[in-house]
């Protein structure tokens, strides 16, 4: 039998646990939704989703209500990875909570298809004029314009000075006419190993499409998604095989690592563990507050074929539902196709824009993050989203492509048969596609 | 009285072989906490290969800590607290009369009742999120309270324990009270809950744990940041381009320190749950 004295205390426990949760849920059952302004009209709140951390558009936030006082921005982060899955389902259930929401640009079309976008196609000129010619594309399906670009993105190859010049090896330039190739990127990282360095190449997304589809590209492999409708997968062409060889190749011979995920591998290389990282801007500001030592070169590229590099970032757009509709896209504009709006979408996080105007800004920030490191940073992006640039395929179907690969690359990069597993794909996205058409 | 057993050969090598898989399974959880007292993602410094100060935190800071006391993260633990505190109480209060009409009350079709009861837990919650996200926000109740702590009350495990334990009383106990005219909420206030205290706890702990845990229904429902609780408030840790890895680590020590204190804190009760048991009947 249980001790009086102590049930007793249990009894008090959850006695004091009773009132204290009845007083808080009767305080704090409020929901979102307008707020009267006193006197003076009412306030509309916008709902914004996003995957970034909590706080990094409070600038945006801050500047857009100052500028417009009857409208409250509430930003809501949800984690990156529930992100499309948590869209999905609110939006398939016609959420009218959501107003504004990042959409990846290459899964544009699908999300037409599912009317989960508001056309606004109204505001195309003005975009036009705004933004870098490169970003608008995706944005732009079936003649009509269902959102608007907000960043943009490249990569670039970092490399560790100290293990490089460990190894006797001379490091890279910015030139991009003197760009290395991949071969000299893991001869050199073969070095730095056997020099001491624990890792020689370290691929920031390593298992994403985003960031694997020039390495078939540069060879001439195409998206791997061909046809009008972009829903007929080529995998299994010799570039993807070529290339999706090298990839395996680099992780059996102990170049690139295995079992370690896309977000822990910065944090490898600031810590100097690896001779060579690819990835892109963001990395610089938390790099330099860690004090790592790195230097910046062109991306990499395959001697028998064309430089190649990945780009595009987020695109917001506007939920069909919301109830707040001139709002979200005022909003929208002014954080997109204003230079002062766009820029403030960047102050937290280091990742060009898509504004023209606030690209300018971004570059001479960029050249000037690190002294001595990032100088001529900016130029170089500017290069390689002009010339090397590749979009990801705006497939109907990218949405499941996306998702498929990631299983591809992983089985790969783990020792599957490469010719076996692309035309297993191949298959299952045939299947997956037919669906879709 | 205790026995001492044997120091035998075998013992002593069984023991000792106990103790080193306990400590195996200690080795991951030992990693996050030393590697919560490393600034921002300095932890990795010392993985790969894996150093002595990977587990010994020498010359680190509370910086991940601080950084998290800075209102979001606390806000969504207070959050989270309130939603189990709240789904304990009103979760208690249902299982308890549930459980009790399941097993001291006869009525037509009682045990067809509870062949629902069990079959509604072995349904994956997960299954039917979504469409029941649906619902709430018809009704609205999304980024409410309310909305987060519903879902949460009728737990068909807890009912089901619950109503195992009151079995387990003897019924001629029921029967003497009847013939001494008591109410039947009486019987349940004054013979049934002071006997099963101790499933009380266990229960409770249960419901407190599967909202504490909840990931999928926080974030369907509870999507404004006002209303996150503490797991989505660990993953938004994270951001597709900047991850500080320090503040996650301390993140999960934070979160797993409040169920582990609250189980060291009822874990005698517990034992007596154990024993009791045994001892019905």
């Amino acid at each position: 039998m249980s001790n009086p004295r102590s049930t007793r205390r249990i009894g008090r426990r959850l006695g004091a646990i009773a009132v204290t949760a009845g007083m808080c849920t009767l305080a704090a059952c409020g929901g979102a939704g307008t707020d009267a302004e006193g006197g003076s009209g009412e306030t509309v709140t916008l709902q914004f989703v996003h995957p970034e951390v909590a706080g990094s558009f409070d600038p945006l936030v801050k500047a857009y209500e100052a500028e417009h006082p009857n409208v409250r921005i509430e930003t809501t982060n949800v984690p990156f990875d529930q992100l499309q899955s948590t869209l999905q389902s609110r939006l398939g259930q016609g959420d009218t909570s959501i107003d504004v929401y990042t959409a990846d640009p290459s899964r544009i079309p699908g999300i037409v298809a599912r009317g989960q976008l508001l056309e606004i196609s109204d505001l195309r000129d003005e975009a036009e004029a705004a933004t870098i010619p490169s970003a608008m594309e995706p944005n732009i399906v079936d003649g009509s314009l269902w959102s608007l670009p907000i960043w943009t993105s490249s990569q670039y190859l970092y490399y560790n000075p100290d293990l490089l010049a460990q190894a006797g090896v001379e490091p890279p330039t910015k030139d991009p006419a003197k760009r290395w190739t991949w071969k000299q990127v893991t001869d050199a990282a073969r070095k730095a190993q056997a020099a001491g360095a624990e890792h020689g190449l370290l691929i920031e997304q390593v298992n994403r499409y985003y960031q694997l589809q020039p390495l078939a590209e540069s060879l001439g492999g195409g998206p791997g998604l061909e046809g009008d409708d972009l829903l007929t997968p080529n995998l299994t062409n010799d570039p993807w095989i070529t290339a999706m060889n090298w990839y395996q190749d680099i992780h059996e011979q102990g170049i690139a690592p295995r079992g370690i995920a896309p977000d822990q591998m910065g944090p490898l290389f600031s810590a100097g563990k690896a001779a060579f990282y690819v990835g892109g801007p963001w990395v610089i500001p938390g790099w330099k507050e860690e004090g790592a030592t790195f230097g910046l070169a062109p991306h990499p590229y395959f001697a028998e074929g064309e430089p190649t590099t990945p780009t595009d970032s987020w695109s917001w757009g506007i939920n069909p539902n919301s109830e707040n509709v001139e709002q979200a896209k005022e909003f929208l504009r002014w954080a997109a196709l204003t230079t002062e709006g766009s820029l403030a979408t960047i102050e937290k996080i280091l990742i060009p824009p898509t504004n023209a105007n606030a690209f300018d800004k971004y570059v001479t920030r960029l050249d000037e993050s690190v002294p001595g490191v990032t100088d001529g940073a900016g130029d170089l992006m500017l290069h390689e989203l002009e010339n090397t640039a590749v979009h990801r395929p705006p497939s109907p179907g990218y949405i499941q492509f996306e998702e498929m690969m990631v299983n591809v690359f992983e089985d790969i990069r783990n020792g599957s048969d490469v010719e076996d597993r692309l035309a297993k794909a191949e298959d299952e996205l045939a299947t997956a596609f037919s669906r879709l058409r | 009285m205790r026995t001492r057993m044997p120091s035998t050969p075998g013992v002593v090598v069984r023991t000792a072989g106990a103790v080193m898989v306990s400590l195996l399974f200690l080795i991951p959880l030992l990693w996050v906490v030393a590697s919560s007292f490393r600034p921002g993602n300095s932890a990795f410094g010392y993985t790969s290969p894996f150093t002595f100060e990977a587990f010994v935190p020498l010359g680190g800071d509370v910086s991940n800590y601080v950084a998290l006391f800075d209102g979001y993260f606390v806000r969504a633990v207070g959050n989270s607290l309130l939603v189990a505190a709240a789904t304990v109480v009103f979760g208690l209060v249902l299982s308890v009369f549930a459980a009790f009409a399941l097993s001291a009350l006869q009525f037509p079709g009682r045990e067809a009742f509870f062949v629902v009861v069990v079959l509604s837990f072995l349904i994956p919650f997960d299954a039917i999120a979504i469409p029941m996200s649906a619902q709430f926000r018809d009704w609205g109740l999304a980024n409410t309270y309310v909305g987060l702590i519903l879902p949460g009350l009728a737990n068909g495990f807890a009912i089901f324990v619950l109503r195992q334990f009151f079995l387990g009383i003897p019924r001629e106990l029921l029967e003497a009270a009847r013939v001494d005219g008591l109410a039947w909420w009486r019987i349940l206030w004054q013979v049934y809950l002071p006997l099963c205290r101790p499933a009380l706890v266990g229960a409770g702990l249960m419901l407190f744990l599967s909202q504490w845990q909840s990931y999928v229904w926080p974030l369907l429902i509870g999507s404004d940041t006002e209303h996150h609780l503490a797991p989505i408030a660990l993953a938004n840790l994270r951001g597709q381009l900047e991850v500080n890895f320090g503040q996650i680590f301390a993140g999960s020590v934070v979160l797993t320190l409040i169920p582990g204190l609250l189980l060291l804190t009822f874990q005698r009760h517990f034992t007596d749950s154990v024993a009791a048991t045994g001892i019905k009947d």
